[in-house]
C-alpha cells in the first residue's frame, strides 16, 4: 500500500524524536548536555529572527558555492575530455587540491581573500567542484564507442556530436555529481564560518557553544540539516524533470512491453 | 546506379593492430568487390576481421596496407553514404523511437521535421506502428534492433553495412528480421554487406558469401548462391540450401573452427 511505503520515514522520525524526549525526561539530563527536542523547538520559535538571518546568510554562502563548482567543474571536464595534454597538466593539481584539507588551507583563504563572505564561498566552491568534475568526466566518456562511429558515419562536427550525444549522455553522471556537491558546499560554507566569521550559522553555532547554549546549538544544527535536505531534494526534482528516460526513475514505469 | 557494377572494392587490404602484447594482424591481403544492388555476405569465426572489414569500409578505421574505394572514391574518412547496423541498437536512452530514426538527419544539419513523415512509415513498414513515441527502454531487443535498422534507412543510403545485426536477438525475431531485411533489400536497390557467424542466415539472404578463415582473416572461399528469391523461411529444408551450409561448415571444419564428433576425442 502506498502510505506504508510513504509513511515508513515519517514514522521512524517521529518514532526517533519521542524516544529522544523519554531518555531526556526519564534520565534528567541536564538542559546543556542534551536538550530535549521539545527545548529545541521552543529556541527554533523563540529565536527564529536571529536564527533566520544567520541561514540567510549560510545559504547564500553555499549557493554561490554551488554555482560556482558548476560553473567551473562543467568547463573543467570537458577541457580534460577533450585535450589528453591539458588532462595531463591539470590531472594531478586537481587531485592534489583534494588532498589538501580545506580546513587547513581555510586561515590562509581568509589571510588572502579577506573578511565577509567571498572566503566561505571559496571553501564551499573548492569541496564541491570536484565530484562535478570527476562525475562529468565519466559521463562524457561513457559514450559507446558504436554510437561515436555512427555519430561520424552521419558527418556530424564533433561540436553536434557533443551537443546531441555526450552531454545529455553525461546528465545522469552530472547529476550525481551535483548532488554529492551541494551537500559538500554545505560543509564547506560552516567550515568557512567556523575560521571566521561575524555572521552565519556557522558563527552562530560556535557562540551559542560559547554560551552553554545547547538549545540554541541544537537548533543551528537542525537548520544545517534542513538546507542540506531541501537543497538535495532541489536537484533531485530538477535531475526528475530533465532526465525522466534514466534507468534510476523508472521504477513505476513498466519496461519492455511487447 | 547500374546492376552490376562495382560498388566498393577491397584490394589487397590488411589491417594491424598495435596492442600491448604486440602487434596483430587482423586483415591479411583481403580483396574483394561488392557489386552494385547484391546482398553479399561474410562468415567467419569469433576474431577472422569481418567487423573491422565493415569498419574499414565505412571509413571509421584506417587500413595498414591496399586501399578500399567505394563508388569510384577513394576510403580516407568516415563514409557518410551509408547506412549502419550493429549487434546492439546503440539507441539513446532520451529520445523516443522516432527521433532516434531522426537522429540520422539531425547529425548531418539537416531540419528533421520534413523527414518525420518518412521515418514514422519506415517504422510501421517494420512493424513498429503504435511504437513511434516509446522510449528504447520501452521497448523488446528485436524492436530496438529494428528502430537502428530505421535510422540507417532514413537517409535511404545506397550502401547498407551490418554487422551481426541479429548477433542479440533471440531465434524467432531472427527469423523475422531476415525475412525483413529481405523484403528492405528487395524493395530498393539497395546493397547490403551483411556480417555474420550464422551459415544459415548467410545462406538465406545471399547473392553470394564470403567465407573468412580464423584470424588473421584471409579470404578463403567465395560461393555463389543461386537459390530463387524472395526466399521463404522453409527454403532452408531445401537440399540445395543444405549443401551450401554443408559446403561453408566444411571449410570451417577444414581450419579447425567447428570439431564434429568422429573429430572431437584425440
Amino acid at each position: 500500500m502506498w502510505w506504508r511505503r510513504r509513511s515508513a520515514p515519517a514514522v521512524t522520525v517521529i518514532g526517533a524524536i519521542v524516544l529522544w524526549e523519554a531518555v531526556v525526561g526519564g534520565f534528567r539530563l541536564p538542559e546543556y548536555l542534551l536538550p530535549a527536542p521539545s527545548g529545541v523547538l521552543a529556541a527554533l520559535a523563540a529565536e527564529w529572527r536571529y536564527l533566520g538571518l544567520h541561514t540567510a546568510v549560510t545559504v547564500y554562502e553555499i549557493l554561490w558555492g554551488f554555482l560556482l563548482s558548476i560553473l567551473i567543474g562543467v568547463p573543467l571536464a570537458m577541457i580534460i575530455v577533450y585535450s589528453p595534454l591539458l588532462e595531463r597538466a591539470f590531472y594531478p593539481l586537481l587531485v592534489a587540491s583534494q588532498s589538501v584539507p580545506k580546513i587547513a588551507i581555510g586561515p590562509l583563504l581568509i589571510f588572502w581573500a579577506g573578511l565577509g563572505m567571498f572566503p566561505k564561498i571559496l571553501v564551499a566552491f573548492l569541496l564541491a567542484f570536484f565530484p562535478i568534475v570527476i562525475d562529468t568526466v565519466v559521463g562524457l566518456r561513457s559514450v559507446e564507442p558504436e554510437m561515436l562511429h555512427l555519430a561520424r558515419s552521419m558527418g556530424a562536427p564533433e561540436r553536434r556530436i557533443f551537443l546531441k550525444i555526450r552531454l545529455p549522455n553525461a546528465f545522469p553522471n552530472i547529476f550525481a555529481g551535483l548532488k554529492v556537491a551541494v551537500t559538500l558546499a554545505v560543509v564547506g560554507a560552516i567550515v568557512g564560518e567556523f575560521i571566521q566569521a561575524d555572521r552565519g550559522l556557522g558563527y552562530a553555532l560556535l557562540q551559542a557553544n560559547a554560551m552553554l547554549n545547547t538549545r540554541l546549538s541544537f537548533a543551528a544544527i537542525l537548520i544545517l540539516a534542513a538546507i542540506g535536505v531541501v537543497l538535495f531534494a532541489i536537484v533531485d526534482v530538477i535531475e526528475r524533470f530533465l532526465i525522466p528516460w534514466h534507468a534510476s526513475h523508472r521504477t513505476e514505469m513498466a519496461a519492455g512491453t511487447l | 546506379m547500374a546492376g552490376g557494377g562495382k560498388l566498393v572494392e577491397v584490394s589487397d587490404v590488411s589491417k594491424v593492430y598495435p596492442t600491448t602484447d604486440g602487434d596483430v594482424l587482423a586483415l591479411d591481403r583481403v580483396s574483394f568487390d561488392v557489386r552494385a544492388g547484391e546482398f553479399l555476405s561474410i562468415v567467419g569465426p569469433s576474431g577472422c576481421g569481418k567487423s573491422t572489414l565493415a569498419m574499414l569500409i565505412a571509413g571509421l578505421y584506417p587500413v595498414t596496407a591496399g586501399a578500399i574505394s567505394v563508388d569510384g572514391t577513394v576510403v580516407a574518412r568516415p563514409q557518410t553514404s551509408l547506412g549502419i547496423v550493429f549487434q546492439n541498437p546503440v539507441l539513446l536512452a532520451w529520445r523516443k523511437a522516432v527521433d532516434n530514426v531522426l537522429l540520422q538527419v539531425e547529425m548531418r544539419g539537416l531540419d528533421p521535421r520534413p523527414h518525420r513523415e518518412r521515418a514514422l512509415r519506415l517504422l510501421a513498414s517494420v512493424g513498429l506502428e503504435g511504437f513511434e513515441h516509446r522510449y528504447p527502454h520501452e521497448l523488446s531487443g528485436g524492436m530496438r534492433q529494428r528502430v537502428s535498422l530505421c535510422r540507417a534507412l532514413i537517409h535511404d543510403p545506397p550502401l547498407l553495412l551490418m554487422d551481426e545485426p541479429f548477433g542479440a536477438l533471440d531465434a524467432l525475431t531472427r527469423d523475422q528480421m531476415t525475412l525483413d531485411i529481405q523484403r528492405i533489400w528487395g524493395r530498393g536497390q539497395k546493397t547490403v554487406l551483411f556480417i555474420t557467424h550464422s551459415i544459415t542466415e548467410a545462406v538465406f539472404l545471399s547473392d553470394r558469401i564470403i567465407v573468412m578463415t580464423p584470424r588473421p582473416g584471409r579470404i578463403d572461399t567465395v560461393l555463389e548462391v543461386d537459390l530463387p528469391r524472395p526466399r521463404r523461411l522453409a527454403v532452408r529444408e531445401d537440399t540445395r540450401f543444405a549443401g551450401l551450409t554443408r559446403a561453408i561448415r566444411d571449410r570451417f571444419m577444414a581450419h579447425g573452427v567447428l570439431r564434429d564428433l568422429d573429430q572431437e576425442a584425440e
